[in-house]
């Protein structure tokens, strides 16, 4: 039956060697979605991106773009209406970057009025007659965009489009990424080890740790599970805790603290009197937010860089 | 045509042609050297002594020619690491052919200024009479295929490795090699010795009487296997460099 995503990934598996990289994959991307692919460094995600483009051979599963299951048939034909840009740009550094973008126009056979048009997108028109060599990094970047913006394609997509820019560049680059489908109806997919940049660019997010995808829904939902905590610390941990337990009170006991679930005010008045009462001291209660962050580390594990 | 016609759009400031140029002027000096006076004897032979020299000198500069310009072409798409941006636009098979084409092209117009170069010589020092046609067509064709398997061979190193030293390397290795192999006559079934191989004249030194003599080469069916495995390496390096190009994984 098919579907209405853009992407669909299908138990999707690259094993390099004895070293699986990406496991079993289902990455659903809908139309007119910024669709935020985040993971620690190594997790699989570029991988994930280069199978989806044909750069990478899966070593099971399968991949449908635009409703199609993708085959070395169809391959091109589907690409033909997409564009990307995956880890560094692509550039030919001897060429100036109207040289290297007619390059591109032409093995895409878009119009050349195309050129022009994501030269200013990226805000590289006054550039276009420099050689890329002297470009600097955030502008090789940028002109990389603009190669995968070429012909306007239906579907974007960006491994890592900020890496190596400073923080004004990577403002840029998230603002023209989220302006991209209400402007051209392009549905992107991009790539990040950060969360913050997902959180502020995506409206959909699949999250990869170690290969295998451990959340996928949207920005929304995945916002939903933050939720809130109260915090107490006290005088003898175990014992109010036995106390909560006989209470009927879900806590648990973290970092010298016991967390419980968020409750009125009233109820927190009467647990605070019981455990006076119980001759155990009360130091400090907190109300705690669970960030995204703590969600995100919490989906990825803690030992994996961000 | 498209990928073929972006192939020279890419190595434009890259003076491929200039490098060609001056190498194969290296050729003309070469040519220009020896015998820059010849003497009524040797203007009677010059037509086929140049169809004598030519493979020697090929031999010793052409796998160094052919290694610098595949690795000009090959070297473009490493250092833009653009493959991995050519393969969504292209199939792997039509960006490696347009590397071959491009390639042959510039072979093909190396080796036209190389006959015409030692035609317009051999008129300027009046050898006598005219070129043998026939031979000098045959002389042209096989040098032409000798230059492409060894482009073939080295296009595939290029494109093989990111660091340009190890296909350089064998270029060279190959122009050494090429040398060796013309003293201890084990050039034949060499894809560096098919410029020997496919020589269309040959000399003959007389000790006693110390005449040099130069004769077009009647070939044995040995001698012609061995002109056949210069055609033997043009499949062979071109079959390896499409499958190897297009499992290349960007």
């Amino acid at each position: 039956m098919p579907t209405q995503n853009l992407v669909e990934t299908h138990n999707l598996t690259k094993q390099y060697g004895k070293i699986r990289c990406v496991n079993a994959v289902n990455i659903q991307v809908p139309p007119s979605a910024i669709y935020g692919f985040l993971g620690p460094n190594g997790a699989g995600k570029s991988t994930t991106l280069k199978m989806i483009l044909g750069l990478a051979k899966p070593t099971a599963g399968d991949i449908t773009l635009f409703n199609m299951p993708v085959n070395e048939k169809n391959r091109m034909k589907l690409l033909a209406q997409t564009g990307s840009l995956i880890e560094s740009p692509s550039y030919y550094g001897h060429l100036t970057g109207e040289e290297n973008l007619r390059i591109i126009q032409t093995l895409k056979g878009c119009s050349e009025k195309d050129i022009d048009k994501v030269l200013k997108i990226v805000r590289l028109d006054e550039a276009r007659g420099k050689l890329v060599n002297h470009y600097s990094l955030g502008m090789k970047q940028r002109l990389g965009l603009a190669a995968a913006l070429l012909g306007f394609p239906k579907l974007l997509i960006l491994d890592e489009p900020t890496n190596g820019l400073d923080p004004a560049g990577i403002q840029e680059m998230r603002e023209l990424i989220c302006s991209l489908p209400g402007a051209y109806g392009m549905t992107v997919l991009v790539s990040s080890h950060l969360l913050s940049e997902i959180d502020q660019m995506a409206d959909h997010v699949g999250i990869i740790r170690k290969g295998t995808l451990v959340y996928q829904d949207t920005l929304e939902s995945l916002h939903a599970h933050s939720q809130e905590q109260i915090a107490l610390r006290v005088s003898h941990t175990a014992i109010a805790l036995d106390l909560l337990r006989q209470d009927g009170i879900e806590a648990t006991q973290e970092e010298g603290y016991l967390l419980l679930p968020m409750m009125d005010d009233t109820y927190v008045a009467n647990l605070c009197r019981q455990l006076i009462e119980q001759n155990i001291s009360l130091y400090r209660i907190e109300k705690r937010e669970k960030s995204l962050e703590d969600i995100f580390l919490s989906l990825t594990g803690k030992e994996t860089s961000l | 045509m498209i990928t073929l016609r972006t192939e020279f759009k890419k190595i434009k400031r890259k003076k491929i042609g200039l490098t060609m140029c001056a190498l194969i002027g290296v050729q003309f000096a070469w040519l220009l050297w020896s015998g820059s006076r010849p003497n009524e004897s040797e203007r009677l032979q010059g037509w086929i002594e140049m169809l004598h020299s030519l493979p020697l000198i090929s031999v010793i500069m052409m796998p160094t020619i052919m290694s610098v310009l595949a690795s000009r072409l090959a070297d473009v798409e490493h250092k833009g690491n653009t493959y991995k941006l050519l393969h969504t636009l292209r199939r792997p098979g039509a960006l490696y052919h347009a590397k071959v084409a491009c390639g042959t092209l510039f072979i093909l117009a190396i080796s036209i200024a190389q006959f015409l170069f030692i035609i317009a010589l051999g008129y300027a020092r009046g050898y006598a009479g005219h070129p043998d046609w026939n031979y000098y067509a045959a002389a042209f064709a096989l040098n032409l295929a000798c230059c492409l398997s060894l482009y073939l061979l080295q296009l595939l190193l290029s494109m093989l490795f990111f660091n340009q030293m190890i296909p350089l390397v064998a270029g060279l290795g190959g122009s050494m090699l090429g040398l060796i192999l013309m003293y201890i006559k084990m050039y034949s079934f060499l894809p560096w010795g098919g410029f020997l191989s496919a020589a269309q004249a040959a000399m003959d030194w007389n000790p006693e009487t110390r005449i040099v003599r130069f004769y077009y080469r009647e070939f044995s069916p040995v001698e012609l296997c061995a002109v056949a495995m210069i055609f033997v390496w043009i499949v062979g390096f071109y079959t390896a460099g499409r499958i190897l190009f297009a499992r290349k994984e960007a």
